[in-house]
Order: C-alpha cells, then sequence, then structure tokens
C-alpha cells in the first residue's frame, strides 16, 4: 500500500529519473574513467556534491518563485536579464555611489520589486499574454544593463563577501555555502506556505480556473500582482547569492538563467497551463540539471554535446511525467466507472 | 407521424448483436437497432447509458467488438469515419465542430473545396451555399463568420455542411443544448422537411418534449442495453421516462410546501450590464424562480446580484442592511452564493482533487492565514457523505467525476461557507434525471434550514415545480412577477416572448 502511494505520487517520475541519471552516472564513470575504485569517483566526492549544490543555489532560488507564478498560470521570461541588471546596477550603487552593502540590499529589493510590480499590473490589468510581456521586459532589462556597465564588468572589490562566501563546514570537505542554505531555508518555507495557508491554496485556485477562483472571492488581479512581486524579490535575494559569490557586476551575471529556470520547473512536474506544481518537484528539476551539467563535465564530454543530452534529459523527464500523469488517470477513471455502475 | 410520407418499414441502417466493451466496462452487449428510411428515430438514455458510445459506433469513430452493422441492406465491415461519410452517414456531435475565423461558406467547403484545376471556385461555393441555406429557410448570410452566430445558426450551418455531402443519414447528438425556444423551433422545421425530403435521422435527447414533437419512433436504453423501441404513438412520457430510469419518477418533482419567513435579500432598481430598473425580494424558506429566454438578462441579473459586474446604480439589501456589491467577496462575506450555469468553466477547479475544491471558498470566511490539509478532508469527506457524491475518495480529480457529482461538489463549496442566500443558475443542466431529483432534495432541505433560493432556469417543469414565485425577464428588464396561484406554462412563456408572439 504504502509502497503503491510512494509510486502515485506526483513526484515519482522525476525523483526516478534523477536517481537513475545519478546512478547511471556513477556506473559510467567507474567503467570508463576510474576503473573500479568506488572511492576515486569524482562525482560523489563530498567536495564535489558541496561544488553542486553551491552553482544549483542561485537557479533554484529563482525556481522558486517561478514555482508558483507558474502554478498560477503565469510565467516570466524576464528573470535571467533582471538579474543582470540587478546585479550590475548593485555593482554601480556601491562603487560608484558608495552605497553600504545594507543600503545595497534595500535598493535591490525595492528596485526588484517595483520592476516586477510595474510588470505584474500590466499583465494583471490587461488579457496580454504574460510570455510576450515579460518578452518585452527580458530585452529592457538587458538595454539597462549595458546602459549602466557599457559592457564592462563593475567589480566590487570584496565588498559584500557575507553571502557568496561564508561556508558552513560539516566536515572538512563537505560544506555548505550560505547560498545553499539560503535555498534550504526558502525551499522549507514556500512549502509550508503552499501547503499550509490560504495563500498557497489560491495560487493552485487561480492557476486551476480563474474564472471560479474569482467567483470564489480571490482578487485574481492583485493576487498575480502579488505573485510577481514576490518574484522580484526572490530574483533579488539570488541577484545577490550570486553578486557576492562572483565579486563582479557582471553584465552576464544572469544571462540565459530563465530558461534554465523554466526548464528546471517544467522538468519539476509544473504544468505551463497552470494549477499542478509543487515545490520539492522544482527542486528535483533543479537537482537534475545541475547533476548533469556536473557529471558531463566531470565525464569530459564534450561542450557541444553537452546541450544535446542536456534537451534530451529535459524531454525524457517531461515524458515520464506526462505517461505516469496518463497512467494514474485512467486507472482512477476505471475505479470510479466500476464503482459508479455498480451503485 | 402523417406528414412523413416517404416512410417505410424498410431499415436503411441496421445494427445486430453488437457488443462493446471498454477496458473495465462493458458497455453494449448483443445490441440490436434500425433505422427506417425517412424517419426521425430518437434515442433516449440517461447520461452514461451509451448514448455518444452508440454514435460513434454508426460514424465509424469506434469499432463494435462482436456483431455486424447493415447499411442499405448490405453487411459493412470495417467502418471508419472517411467511408461512413462516404456512404452518407453524417453525425453532428454535440459541441460545435467548426472553424470559428471562418466564414459560412469557408466552413461548408472545409477540406471539399470546389475547384477549377487548382484555383477555388468560390462563386460556386457561395451559390451552393446561399441555395442550401434558403432550402434550410435560414437568414444567415454565406458570408457571415461563423463564431459571430449564435449556436443555434451554427447548427444550422453544421446540418448544412452535412446535407451538401450527399448525406442520406444525419445523426444529431442533442444539438438543442443551448438553444432557446425560436431556435429549438426553427430546428424541428428543419429536421422534419429534411425527413419528407428522404432522409433519415437519429437525434439524440433527453428532453422528453423534444422527442414527443419530433420522434417518428423512440428507442431507450439504459446501461447499454435496449430496452425497447416503441412508435411514438404508443408511448407515453410515464412509459418512456419508467424505461430510461428504471423505476418509477412522477413527471414533475412534488416538493413540499413549507411557511415562507422575512425578507432576506432585495434589491431595488437594478440598472447596469444589460440589465434595466429590476427589482426584486426573496423572503426565509422561498424559491424565487426567474424565467425568460436565453439573452433576457437573467444570468447578467444574478451577475450584479453576487457582486460579479458592479451595478450601475439600484440598491441591494441583505437583512434589511444596504450592502455594495462590489465584488463576489463581500458577497460571499454576506452570505450570498453562487451556483453558475456552466460548472467546468466558473464553478469547479476540474485538474484538483474534491479537497482542493470544496473548501476553497470557506477560506474568505475567517480571518486567519492558514489552511490545514486535514481540516479540508475532513471538510470533504463530511460533504461527499452529506451530498451523496460518487467519488472512490475525496483525492479524486473534479474532472473524473459525472456530471451529477460534479454539481454536487459546486454546492458542497458554497454549502461549506454556511451560506443564507443561494443564487443557482441552471442547477440541473446536463445532469440525468436521477441526480436531477437529488439537486431538488438539496434544494428543498436548504428552505427547511430557513434559507433564501433564488432559481433561474431554462427547464419550464422544473421551474414551475420547485418556485413559489416567478419573475418572467424580457430584454433585461422584469416584465412580471406571478405568485404561486398564476404561475403556468403559458402566462410565463406569454411574458416571456412578449405580446407580439401570440
Amino acid at each position: 500500500m504504502n509502497t503503491r502511494k510512494l509510486l502515485r505520487h506526483e513526484n515519482s517520475p522525476i525523483l526516478l529519473v534523477l536517481l537513475t541519471t545519478i546512478v547511471a552516472v556513477i556506473i559510467v564513470e567507474l567503467l570508463f574513467v576510474r576503473g573500479s575504485d568506488i572511492t576515486m569517483v569524482a562525482f560523489i566526492k563530498p567536495m564535489n556534491i558541496s561544488n553542486v549544490l553551491m552553482q544549483i543555489s542561485v537557479t533554484g532560488m529563482m525556481a522558486i518563485s517561478m514555482t508558483l507564478v507558474m502554478i498560477s498560470g503565469g510565467i516570466d521570461l524576464s528573470v535571467g536579464q533582471m538579474m543582470c541588471f540587478l546585479g550590475t546596477a548593485m555593482a554601480y550603487m556601491m562603487r560608484n555611489v558608495g552605497l553600504s552593502s545594507w543600503q545595497v540590499v534595500a535598493f535591490a529589493l525595492v528596485l526588484a520589486v517595483v520592476s516586477q510590480v510595474l510588470m505584474g499590473l500590466i499583465i494583471s490589468r490587461t488579457k496580454l499574454e504574460p510570455f510576450i510581456v515579460s518578452l518585452g521586459f527580458m530585452s529592457m532589462y538587458k538595454g539597462f544593463t549595458y546602459l549602466i556597465t557599457n559592457g564592462r564588468e563593475i567589480t566590487i572589490e570584496g565588498k559584500f563577501g557575507f553571502l557568496g562566501k561564508t561556508y558552513l563546514n560539516l566536515t572538512e570537505k563537505f560544506r555548505f555555502g550560505m547560498p545553499v542554505i539560503l535555498l534550504l531555508l526558502l525551499l522549507v518555507i514556500m512549502w509550508l506556505i503552499l501547503k499550509y495557508t490560504k495563500f498557497g491554496r489560491s495560487v493552485y485556485a487561480v492557476g486551476g480556473n480563474e474564472n471560479a477562483a474569482f467567483l470564489a472571492g480571490i482578487n485574481v488581479k492583485n493576487f498575480k500582482l502579488l505573485l510577481y512581486g514576490v518574484n522580484g524579490i526572490f530574483v533579488a535575494i539570488a541577484t545577490m547569492a550570486s553578486l557576492s559569490r562572483l565579486g563582479t557586476g557582471n553584465p552576464l551575471i544572469g544571462e540565459g538563467k530563465e530558461i534554465e529556470v523554466i526548464a528546471a520547473v517544467v522538468v519539476g512536474g509544473t504544468a505551463l497551463s497552470g494549477g499542478k506544481g509543487n515545490i520539492w518537484g522544482t527542486f528535483i528539476g533543479v537537482l537534475l540539471l545541475g547533476c548533469l551539467s556536473n557529471a558531463l563535465n566531470i565525464l569530459g564530454v564534450q561542450p557541444h554535446w553537452q546541450y544535446v543530452l542536456r534537451g534530451a534529459l529535459i524531454i525524457l523527464a517531461v515524458l515520464m511525467g506526462y505517461y505516469s500523469s496518463r497512467r494514474n488517470a485512467s486507472a482512477k477513471s476505471r475505479i470510479l466507472k466500476t464503482r459508479t455502475s455498480g451503485a | 407521424m402523417a406528414e412523413a410520407s416517404s416512410m417505410s418499414n424498410e431499415p436503411i441502417l441496421s445494427m445486430k448483436g453488437i457488443s462493446k466493451s471498454y477496458p473495465g466496462v462493458r458497455l453494449f452487449e448483443d445490441f440490436d437497432f434500425d433505422l427506417r428510411k425517412g424517419e426521425i428515430h430518437c434515442i433516449c438514455g440517461e447520461n452514461g447509458a451509451g448514448k455518444s458510445t452508440l454514435i460513434k459506433m454508426f460514424s465509424g469513430a469506434h469499432a463494435q467488438d462482436k456483431g455486424s452493422i447493415f447499411f442499405e441492406g448490405k453487411k459493412i465491415a470495417g467502418l471508419n469515419p472517411h467511408s461512413a461519410m462516404k456512404m452518407g452517414i453524417q453525425t453532428i456531435y454535440q459541441e460545435h465542430n467548426l472553424f470559428p475565423l471562418l466564414n459560412v461558406v469557408e466552413n461548408l467547403y472545409a477540406g471539399n473545396e470546389a475547384t477549377i484545376g487548382l484555383i477555388i471556385n468560390k462563386p460556386r461555393m457561395a451559390d451552393r451555399a446561399r441555395e442550401i441555406l434558403e432550402y434550410l429557410h435560414s437568414d444567415i448570410s454565406p458570408l457571415d463568420t461563423v463564431g459571430e452566430l449564435g449556436s443555434g445558426a451554427q447548427k444550422t450551418v453544421e446540418i448544412a455542411r452535412a446535407l451538401l455531402q450527399d448525406s442520406k443519414i444525419i445523426i444529431l447528438d442533442e444539438p438543442t443544448a443551448s438553444f432557446n425556444q425560436v431556435e429549438t423551433a426553427h430546428l424541428f422545421e428543419i429536421l422534419k422537411k429534411l425527413v419528407k425530403n428522404g432522409q433519415s435521422i437519429i437525434y439524440i435527447s433527453h428532453h422528453l418534449e423534444e422527442v414527443f414533437s419530433l420522434a417518428n419512433r423512440v428507442t431507450v436504453i439504459r446501461d447499454g442495453f435496449k430496452v425497447n423501441t416503441y412508435e411514438i404513438a404508443n408511448l407515453t412520457e410515464q412509459t418512456l421516462i419508467h424505461d430510461m430510469v428504471g423505476r418509477d419518477v412522477s413527471l414533475f418533482y412534488q416538493r413540499p410546501r413549507l411557511p415562507i419567513g422575512e425578507t432576506t435579500f432585495e434589491a431595488r432598481n437594478l440598472c447596469g450590464n444589460g440589465v434595466t430598473d429590476v427589482s426584486l425580494t426573496v423572503h426565509r424558506g422561498e424559491i424565487l424562480g426567474i424565467s425568460g429566454m436565453v439573452g433576457s438578462g437573467r444570468t447578467e441579473l444574478a451577475e450584479m446580484l453576487f457582486g460579479v459586474v458592479k451595478a450601475d446604480s439600484g440598491e441591494i439589501f441583505v437583512n434589511g442592511i444596504q450592502s455594495g456589491m462590489r465584488n463576489p467577496l463581500s458577497a460571499i462575506r454576506q452570505r450570498i452564493c453562487f451556483i453558475t450555469e456552466d460548472r467546468q468553466a466558473t464553478g469547479l477547479f476540474l485538474k484538483h482533487s474534491l479537497t482542493k475544491n470544496i473548501p476553497i471558498v470557506s477560506y474568505r470566511r475567517t480571518r486567519t492565514p492558514f489552511a490545514l490539509p486535514s481540516e479540508d478532508i475532513r471538510m470533504s469527506e463530511n460533504y461527499v457523505k452529506a451530498l451523496n457524491i460518487m467519488t472512490p475518495s475525496v483525492f479524486q480529480l473534479a474532472m473524473l467525476l459525472s456530471g451529477g457529482n460534479q454539481q454536487k461538489v459546486v454546492l458542497a463549496k458554497w454549502f461549506a461557507t454556511q451560506a443564507e442566500i443561494f443564487i443557482f443558475d441552471e442547477p440541473t443542466r446536463g445532469i440525468d434525471i436521477g441526480a436531477k431529483e437529488e439537486i431538488y432534495k438539496i434544494m428543498i432541505s436548504l428552505l427547511e434550514e430557513n434559507k433564501s433560493i433564488i432559481m433561474i432556469s431554462s427547464d419550464m417543469p422544473e421551474l414551475i415545480a420547485m418556485s413559489d414565485r416567478i419573475v418572467v425577464m424580457r430584454d433585461g428588464r422584469k416584465v412580471a412577477e406571478l405568485g404561486k396561484d398564476e404561475i403556468s406554462e403559458e402566462t410565463i412563456l406569454k411574458h416571456a416572448i412578449g405580446s407580439s408572439l401570440k
């Protein structure tokens, strides 16, 4: 009974893909690279695991709020370029205006929320597709980024290191960076919020059926606005972590992040049509894509092939989700049919 | 019927010993059916009796497991949608299968264009279209965009398309589901004319009036078994209903009359949203019926009462206190609820489980930010039991339930808010007779708890049987208010249609 329940869980297929991938990488590394000594497998060395977690933390944070936005039926393509914009603006403020770390944190949060609210206003007040509105904002952020930087990096000269360069050493070789701790914290918080609050229920309701949600007394317009605002906060936090780690306001700091984030959320089982998805699924999605990149590097796969393999894995993961949800639905409806025809 | 002069006893289409099952469900076993040339043959049955499956076997969309189908005396093997259409079996499904952005001509000829060489012969197509529309006595112009036509006119376009393709048999599945009376009457005229000219028609319906005014013969099916085939002259409504349901049901639901209490809800001179100057009052323990043709402003009125659309002017009083209905939230806070006409589009979260559907509105009634899954499950289980919702568990997705059970989930959602005033818009649309009666019982139990009901319905017997008073609307205005003794189908219709049609 319990194993069946586990198999039916909406995250099981993607978890299965993740575990299979990890096992496959270990086997391949053992057979073709390292000989047969399992302690030599680079992929599962504590230091490497620490690094993978560090690498996924920024994408992970952005994926949390993207999950919310996408469950509610929206999407935001602007997050990557927004990160570039926020990152370079923060660096500029620190270096050229001389704001302190805390001032710059406040500045980034306000800037992020204001930008997202502006976009949220357009999306929630009109029937324009969030896809195209956020695409427009994406381009504007890119422009602002280059206006600020002129295409050059702005170094912050070792300031603002707290977020990116503090570590919690669990053992000598296994350590959690601050961004990883922050990511885990945010994951737990958002999981609890989605599961145990009315706000969480409203996210699903708005994405499941906007009209019904409105008639159920949810102010759908303001709610969507709120979600984009929350998204702004998460992007700002992710940007701070990234900026702190790199120590420089690089105009490419968030380049391509939107695709990484959206891919992870979708692989994690969130429906593009809204109404379905969950935080841990997203986390597994982020882990899967992160592990794969790392493994392909370790195995020395040519970068061009990495793109091909990554794409194939994304499609495989989504296919698994599709078939398992279809199987569950038909199993359920069969139970129902025999039940009602008997009654 | 006498006017079907070309009718003969010779079957044009027949089925012998048909069996069909789906994984886990046996729908048809040893099923016989025949359609005579030039007759209208109605197929009746409750939802889930197998009507749709039957149509799909005729149209070649599904193959039977056993048995044979004969067309004009010849046995046909391996029927598929394409060969069925070629032979002249045209199926018009319940939902429209048209291209809303194309015009009538383009729709009529989609995939089948008249050409000269490679060039599409537009004038010829337009002429042919005009001829057919004229033949159908339709005032649709061939150049109208289909998406802008009403649902009656769209159905006419589908019939025209069937005729264009040399049809011998036309199968219609619940064509009048979204029609008003005038559109229905027009459709019937067309069908009778087609039959006179030698077409044969299979007509699926669960509206009894339609069956009796249209059919030559009626076949009743229940759970995939043929109960009986009747000549219409030998059939009474009682028998038909008895056969469909498999038990006796009174034709009009007999509801107990309860004492009526003080006024709970009052609207004065409401204007806006296509409605002009409507006033009404509802009392405790009372059902106020709202009647009118489709498009008379009934739903629009309800939307204002619930705050979906804010009224331009006028006042609303709840328990004697004036309330601005700014939005649904303010209505919910004043214990009003709105069971909408289209439960799938505006009532349910189809992709979500019952535990996510049922408690969703009740969250608005408390101020804490929290929602506990255990409480949601408890609440859902209570309502599943109380309303007798047929579901394997409260974790079932709403989309996997039958229409009647879906409607009960919508009711549960609102009952959970402890509402006092219920606005029902077409509460029993598209659900079968057994489930209808359950919904009526639930409504009566609400009255027993001293609640008030406003009920919009196009189902005349239902409205008359259930209402204590009836407000009739026409063109966005209230044209009559009928007390218990004045209510009759004729009076309501007279007011609803207006004096121009008598």
